[in-house]
């Protein structure tokens, strides 16, 4: 594990002194000339030139240093911004998750309810085969309306039948006492004459509208 | 490669955990099949093959169950108890089972179990239906009145009653704490629903407590329990075998070489091709939540699997 991370060390310092070898080169270039131009004895010019030349590269020094450090703060919002997206984007995961679980209930609930009707409507169509209540209680009605009319007539029918079995009865048991009367009648003949003419009357007609 | 060919799958059942299923044939065997393997992201061929194949019994197994703990088979004549746990650990050798039932039932066709009081329901050919309490194993009453064997059962958990449907073409409703029988439906004398050229046996029985789904050589139908009548009649060609009530449709399966989805008002919604030409059982995994598909098996060595209902994922084969 050291090794490696030995490794990656090194390689990193590699780059970056690949990429900042201007920069790293200038520093010691700097330190070198500004030692040089310390012991120097040259002419004042000279070291002015110098002087200014110094000046120059540590310019460039502080110029680059700046632009490194300006890359790490943008780097640095660019993590941020980052972080943030990734958050974001987390929420949103979890909430259309939420959602999905949400549906499926939903689906469940509608599938339930999808049953329920065709349930429903499985039974209405049995029960609409069936007749109609009212219809059924109407025609109950009118039979038994029907009903109670037969039977009233034939009350009647049979009352007025007992009466007309009565009446003949009584013509019937009439008749038999005349005629018992009749049959006695010869004894009496000759004995009753007035009585026979009372008698005689009345079994005449009767007895000439048998004939 | 010749019994392949005539091999037929008669029943499944998965293991209370969701993650087996258990297929019966007619040759006797259950195969188990890993669902979490076969379903899982490195699936290959091997994972659709059982991970252990065993003979039960000496008869085509018809019917399989699925209690908490054990897988119920019933064989000719015998119903017998396999562990759950030791399937699993795939004890190959000499597996015995926990228990075979004392009762001699000639060709058992369904079983079905009352979780209210522990006891299941065993059709057979003996035109009765025997309840078996499930503690002790021993045979609590028998349910006397089909004039024919015994297809189909189901049970009426809401109202602690059993629905059984015969060759003789009557759908009797027991209650099975009178062991009387409450109704008896003649499903072929309702013209809606007869179909005098396929016969009228009932093969397929199932319920959801109000409603009742019956069908075999009567055009499948669903009726409302309350009332006792016909509410729909689905326009399917082949006589079913096996009905469910899934959510809000109802899939249903028999001799088309396909999956019906219906709605209950009486419309075919979908009509999903499978491979055998004649299906004879489908089973939905309920016990698990990831492994939730649709299994089809019949007259064929394949049983398809359904990830999603609308099309056929892969295929087991045994």
């Amino acid at each position: 594990m050291g090794a490696v991370t030995d490794d990656e060390v090194i390689r990193k310092r590699l780059l970056i002194d690949g990429d900042g070898a201007g920069d790293d080169r200038r520093i010691n270039v700097l330190l070198k000339s500004f030692t040089k131009w310390c012991n120097s004895p040259a002419t004042p010019e000279e070291g002015f030139t110098q002087h200014q030349r110094m000046h120059g590269t540590l310019a460039q020094c502080e110029f680059s240093m700046l632009k490194t450090l300006m890359v790490y703060d943008m780097n640095i919002r660019e993590m941020e911004n980052y972080e943030k997206i990734y958050s974001n984007i987390e929420e949103n995961i979890t909430s259309a998750h939420e959602k999905i679980s949400e549906c499926k209930k939903e689906i469940q609930r509608a599938k339930r309810i999808r049953k329920n009707r065709q349930e429903y409507d499985a039974l209405a169509k049995v029960i609409q085969q069936h007749p109609d209540r009212h219809e059924t209680l109407k025609q109950l009605e009118a039979l038994d309306k029907e009903l109670q009319q037969l039977s009233d007539i034939k009350e009647n029918v049979d009352a007025k039948l007992e009466l007309r079995k009565k009446q003949f009865h009584v013509l019937l048991s009439t008749i038999q006492e005349l005629q018992q009367t009749l049959d006695k009648l010869p004894c009496h003949f000759p004995l009753d004459d007035d009585k026979l003419e009372t008698d005689g009357n009345n079994q005449e007609s009767p007895m000439e509208n048998g004939e | 490669i010749e019994r392949l060919l005539h091999m037929s799958v008669f029943s499944q059942s998965f293991s209370p955990c969701g993650k087996f299923l258990a297929a019966g044939n007619n040759y006797g065997e259950i195969a188990l099949f890993s669902l979490s393997a076969a379903l899982g992201p490195d699936a290959n061929e091997l994972s659709q093959k059982p991970i252990l194949t065993f003979t039960a019994h000496e008869g085509p197994v018809f019917s399989l169950l699925s209690t908490d703990s054990h897988l119920l088979s019933a064989g000719n004549g015998e119903i017998s108890a396999w562990s759950w746990a030791e399937l699993i650990k795939k004890c190959l050798c000499a597996l015995p089972p926990s228990l075979r039932s004392s009762l001699e039932i000639p060709e058992i066709n369904a079983m079905a179990l009352n979780p209210a009081d522990n006891s299941l329901a065993v059709g057979g050919g003996d035109n009765n239906v025997h309840i078996m309490d499930l503690e002790n194993g021993a045979f609590k009453s028998v349910l006397q009145g089909h004039t024919d064997y015994i297809h189909c059962l189901s049970v009426r958990e809401r109202a602690s009653e059993v629905l059984s449907g015969g060759e003789d073409g009557a759908v009797r409703i027991w209650d099975t704490r009178t062991s009387q029988c409450v109704h008896c439906v003649e499903v072929y004398k309702y013209e809606t629903c007869a179909r005098p050229q396929h016969g009228k046996w009932i093969s397929c029985l199932t319920t959801d407590s109000d409603w009742m789904l019956c069908g075999g050589g009567p055009s499948l139908s669903l009726w409302h329990l309350r009332s006792m009548s016909p509410t729909s009649v689905f326009p399917l060609s082949g006589c079913q075998r096996q009905a469910t009530f899934y959510q809000d449709m109802i899939l249903t399966v028999g001799e088309g070489q396909c999956v019906s989805h219906c709605l209950m008002g009486g419309e075919v919604k979908a009509q999903i091709p499978c491979t055998p030409h004649s299906i004879n059982t489908l089973a939905i995994n309920t016990n698990s939540t990831e492994h939730r598909v649709l299994t089809v098996g019949g007259s064929s060595d394949h049983i398809d699997v359904f990830t999603n209902l609308s099309y056929k994922a892969f295929s087991l084969r045994f």
